[in-house]
């Protein structure tokens, strides 16, 4: 029996909100229900409302020497304002039905210019052959074995500088590289050791199994905004850990988003698909934003 | 005709028949009736087809009656619902969710801790949709659970039910949270004892400035709980008495548990209010310290609207001076006043010396007091003019990371040179003597 709670499953959030836009944000009947256009209705009992709009206006008026990092996006992105239907949304937004959003659709803005910073890649590799854990653990330096705490040998090479788990059936794991081609670099001087020690190995079906990905949009947070407008898919528990667990469908990445504005993004199989869910969380994330 | 080859010890006959006796397995002679052989009279367990026991899973019993354990658990909740008084709505929601809960694939073969720590997530669950306010930590109480073990089976529960719980607000917690201070005139001396309907209304706001300050997001309820409710006590009669009396002391005083957290909370929520304070216009210029602030909180929190607007302009007429001088050579800030004076300060000197040394590539510690920017190596200072009056403390306090050293371009095809693969791989005399070392070490180990 699933209750469907009390919230309306759909606020979007409010477009950036500019001094050249009107205070309530436009919105025509035709924009498809649901597409994250549609502003929320923010309960500003507080004081800052004020403060806010004056914040906007300061930023508006130029940045005093802003430095050559973000602010020319910044200055763009306010300029170009609501987004309205009739644009083509970057990425292939799927037709929405009310209750089950997917995609948290994305008004089509530029890009942010921000790109995600892989941090690690785990990847695996069959080296086609039965391994003597204990003779590797013999013979190579950069080995340790401890069978009783785990099945298996932890080798590490400095360049690239990763980690390896090299089971007895031959299979191997290889974590900490910062990119594809390195995870495979990486990948085979692990296999090339093993073969010097003796055994057959080979290098078969090497598979990327994770990419973690991170960066700073640089502009602090409202998490409690944010999970109460994107209950589906978000999970902010503060007793238990201070990020908000963004659990996207398409691409089906995870995000873990914080207050400083800091982002990580992990589960993805391809590069690609951590900067299309950044691209797909950034303006989610822009509508969040709160200047005090 | 039993076993070929069988000769009858009796009459050398080699007519011999498989016979049973009753139960008894027997081979006997055909002809002269004499016992050759004879089997076991009962038969081992594990031999036994029928009387065995069942697992109740598979037994018939499963449709008739839940489990024991299943049946208990929904006593818990009963009982759990009963001890926090909620609704009967709550009471049953809360039971429908275990039952389905229970039933579950991912709930059903799960150790009974885990299951004991379902039932208070399931109250939670229905507590967070009817908006009743309760922590986790609450319940963890309650249950005398593993805290972790109670958010792993909260978070599954969620997935596993599909059912949307949104969290409490840190505001809706604060009425509860006040009605556990004991400082009624009957438990403390009635210059110290406070109303709980004006603490909690002092420390709405205070909790509401905290909020907008980003002191509240990603952090724990609770010690900025006892943070607003300790400075709200504090002002509503800033009397030497009360200003004496230190965080763990009041605790101590309000039955309330102590908490490691909370004095960091005072300081910061302080430092605000130093912010907002420094614009009343009374002060005519004198310094407002966090001791002195809390005389003031009443006319801070009054005034509050004005306060932040001025702050803010002041803020913005700071930022404007400091791009309009060159950030190399200043060396002191240019106004009187900062409305963040513990900031600025200690940026105004790392801005000296960062550009005066562009060529420090990667070196980050001009940038940690730069609110936390990750770029790192473009030798160009980070203005302060995206710094705003309050910022989480993540931010200006960011952690120093180590550097990050740039990553190298490779194909992953690359040749393998043999010299480096050699540098992993021991030297024959290491080997023995790694051998010999671990021989040493398994027999010293032995001796014990």
């Amino acid at each position: 029996m699933e209750q469907n709670n009390s919230l309306p499953p759909f606020q979007g959030l409010a477009s950036p909100q500019g001094a050249l836009t009107p205070v309530m944000p436009m919105f025509s009947p035709m924009m498809p229900y649901g597409s994250g256009l549609t502003p929320q209705p923010v309960t500003n009992t507080n004081s800052l409302s004020l403060l806010e709009e004056q914040q906007r206006q300061q930023q508006q008026h130029g940045m005093p020497g802003g430095s050559g990092q973000t602010p020319q996006l910044y200055h763009s992105q306010t300029v170009t304002t609501t987004t309205l239907p009739g644009n083509t949304p970057l990425y292939n937004t799927t037709p929405l039905t009310p209750m089950t959003p997917i995609t948290p659709a994305t008004p089509a803005s530029e890009s942010s210019g921000i790109v995600p910073q892989l941090q690690n890649i785990v990847s695996t590799v069959n080296l086609g052959c039965k391994l003597d854990l204990k003779t590797i653990a013999l013979r190579a330096r950069n080995a340790e074995y401890n069978p009783k705490r785990f099945a298996a040998v932890i080798m590490r090479i400095r360049e690239p500088r990763t980690t390896a788990l090299i089971f007895s059936s031959g299979k191997m794991v290889c974590t900490g590289a910062k990119s594809e081609e390195q995870s495979r670099l990486a990948a085979r001087k692990y296999a090339r050791v093993v073969q010097k020690l003796g055994f057959p190995a080979k290098f078969l079906d090497f598979k990327i199994q994770n990419m973690v990905g991170s960066c700073d949009v640089k502009f602090p947070i409202r998490l409690e905004g944010l999970v109460l407008t994107h209950q589906q898919f978000s999970s902010y528990e503060p007793e238990l850990f201070p990020g908000l667990i963004y659990r996207m469908i398409k691409p089906r990445i995870v995000l873990l988003i914080f207050v400083s504005g800091k982002v990580v993004l992990t589960g993805a199989k391809v590069r690609g698909e951590i900067y299309e869910a950044f691209e797909n969380i950034y303006p989610i994330l822009k509508g969040f934003r709160k200047t005090t | 005709m039993a076993a070929v080859g069988l000769k009858c010890p009796e009459c050398g006959s080699l007519d011999i028949v498989d016979d049973e006796h009753y139960s008894q397995p027997q081979l006997v002679c055909a002809d002269c009736g004499a016992v050759v052989s004879e089997g076991l009279l009962t038969t081992t367990r594990s031999e036994e087809l029928q009387g065995t026991d069942v697992r109740y899973s598979n037994s018939t019993e499963v449709n008739k009656q839940p489990c024991r354990n299943q049946i208990k658990g929904i006593h818990r909740v009963r009982a759990l619902c009963r001890i926090l008084r909620l609704s009967f709505v709550m009471e049953e929601t809360a039971e429908n969710y275990f039952k389905q809960a229970y039933e579950h694939p991912s709930f059903i073969r799960v150790s009974l801790q885990k299951k004991e720590v379902l039932a208070g997530c399931c109250i939670l669950a229905t507590c967070r949709q009817h908006s009743w306010p309760i922590t986790m930590g609450t319940m963890t109480c309650l249950l005398e659970a593993n805290p972790k073990l109670m958010g792993v089976v909260y978070q599954e529960m969620v997935k596993a039910l599909k059912i949307e719980a949104p969290p409490t607000s840190v505001i809706d917690l604060l009425e509860t949270h006040c009605q556990a201070y004991k400082l009624s005139p009957q438990h403390v001396h009635e210059e110290l004892s406070e109303s709980s309907k004006d603490l909690t209304k002092r420390a709405a706001v205070l909790l509401e400035l905290a909020a907008d300050a980003w002191l509240v997001t990603g952090r724990q309820p609770v010690p900025i709980l006892t943070a607003s409710i300790y400075l709200a006590w504090q002002s509503l009669k800033p009397t030497q008495t009360r200003l004496k009396y230190t965080l763990a002391r009041f605790c101590q005083m309000a039955k309330v548990a102590k908490s490691s957290i909370a004095p960091k909370r005072v300081t910061e929520l302080k430092e605000v209010l130093c912010k907002l304070g420094q614009e009343l216009p009374w002060l005519r210029g004198s310094e407002m310290t966090p001791q002195t602030v809390v005389q003031m909180v009443d006319d801070i929190l009054n005034y509050r609207l004005t306060l932040l607007r001025k702050a803010l302009k002041s803020h913005e007429a700071a930022l404007a001076s400091e791009s309009e001088l060159p950030p190399s050579l200043e060396d002191t800030q240019p106004g009187p006043r900062d409305d963040a004076p513990s900031l600025d300060a200690t940026a105004s000197q790392p801005d000296a010396e960062s550009a005066q040394q562009p060529q420090q590539d990667v070196d980050l510690t001009c940038t940690v007091v730069m609110g936390g920017l990750s770029r790192a190596g473009s030798g160009q200072v980070s203005t302060p003019s995206k710094r705003s009056l309050f910022e989480p403390p993540s931010v200006t306090h960011a952690k120093i990371r180590r550097v990050q050293l740039p990553v190298k371009e490779v194909t992953g095809d690359e040749e393998i040179s043999d010299s480096e693969i050699d540098s992993y791989i021991r030297t024959p005399q290491e080997m023995r003597d790694y051998a010999e070392a671990k021989e040493a070490l398994s027999s010293s180990e032995e001796e014990f």
